[in-house]
């Protein structure tokens, strides 16, 4: 060892060249890719803290036990394929979850045409990356006006209403009452799925400008298209969101 | 760098490689059939604990696959899957502990008054 032999003339450290010992990349993952990763680590928190705040305040209400079918009423939580089961053009027909499960063939079908134009750029497909990022806006726009669609509909709620004890009847829901249970479960669908379709909607801006990007050729002359994988990670952890708000909101 | 070689391919379009989408398309095919699932057990399963857990197991599946190939975290290196797992295994359990929080409280409220 050398400390063992001291010696007069200085001696110079071989260069470190150690995993984190700096020059490198450890994670074998660009400074973009990476930065990207974090910070959708850091929007899980908010969506888990959103998530969370559901399961609490759900759990501190009431379940609905009987007698007879269930019927909406501001002591328990509501049955959401009780909620949402109306589809558009289809006035009056109960159809649990259809329109929600569209919603989720929507999305997931984004999150394919996604992952397809992140391959056509590592292959300097510069074509096929413009079709299938025009395929994904279209799959992301129409998620979108369907979220508009289900809000207008839990917003204006049914004819029927719910009968108050006053004897006064509300119809739909806003933040300050709810025809389909606790006002506080229509508080948490605007959040919730607002933020997510928030989300959304930066995403289809990301994506437009990224097509634009494409079709001038900018990703092209840069020699790679890592922006089109970075708005990829963002695109597909929305539809991992939704994942999520699909189970806990709509199936559980 | 193979920022120089790429740039080739512009003058030459048919040199273009050809698209390898298999994987792709069967990842959409399990996120597909775990969807359909779901929905099998929403229309014909009593709602109660144990279909709650098939829908967070079935989730949590789902969320794998996005993840690891959409996302391609399951081809990063190990130090970056840890990285981005431990963070979210936390929140997990914030979401339990909460929600355990919420039956007490519920429990204490429904028998304030009696």
């Amino acid at each position: 060892m050398a400390h063992h032999a001291p010696s007069a003339t200085a001696t110079l450290d071989a260069p470190r060249t150690g995993t984190w010992d700096g020059g490198n990349e450890p994670f074998k993952a660009s400074y973009g890719k990476l930065m990207m990763w974090f910070f959708l680590l850091s929007d899980a928190f908010t969506f888990a803290a959103f998530l969370t705040t559901y399961g609490f305040i759900r759990h501190k209400h009431e379940v609905f036990a009987g007698p007879g079918k269930f019927f909406a009423s501001t002591r328990w939580w509501p049955v959401p394929d009780q909620v949402f089961n109306a589809f558009p053009g289809l006035h009056g027909v109960d159809l649990p979850l259809a329109f929600v499960a569209l919603m989720t063939m929507i999305l997931i079908f984004s999150s394919v045409t996604m992952v397809l134009a992140v391959e056509a750029g590592h292959r300097m497909d510069k074509a096929d990356v413009q079709k299938w990022l025009l395929w994904t806006i279209l799959f992301g726009a129409t998620f979108l006006g369907s979220q508009a669609w289900e809000w207008t509909h839990f917003i204006h709620g049914t004819e029927k209403g719910l009968t108050m004890a006053d004897g006064s009847v509300v119809h739909g829901a806003n933040l300050a009452v709810n025809q389909y249970g606790p006002v506080l479960f229509a508080d948490l669908f605007f959040f919730i799925t607002g933020f997510h379709g928030t989300h959304v909607f930066s995403g289809v801006c990301l994506l437009i400008w990224c097509f634009i990007a494409t079709t001038n050729g900018t990703f092209h002359k840069r020699g790679h298209y890592e922006m089109v994988e970075k708005i990829g990670l963002y695109w597909h952890f929305v539809d991992l969101v939704w994942v999520f708000v699909f189970t806990f909101f709509y199936l559980v | 760098m193979a920022a120089h070689a790429t740039t080739d391919h512009d003058l030459a379009p048919g040199e273009i490689a050809k698209p390898n989408t298999g994987w792709i398309w069967k990842t959409f095919w399990v996120l597909v059939g775990i969807t359909a699932l779901e929905f099998v057990f929403v229309f014909f399963m009593n709602a109660g604990t144990a279909r709650n857990t098939i829908f967070i197991i079935l989730t949590i599946f789902k969320a794998f696959f996005i993840v690891a190939e959409f996302m391609h975290l399951k081809h990063e290196t190990k130090g970056l899957i840890w990285t981005i797992l431990v963070p979210t295994s936390l929140l997990i359990w914030l979401l339990v502990a909460l929600i355990t929080e919420g039956s007490a409280i519920g429990e204490v409220l429904a028998h304030m008054f009696s």
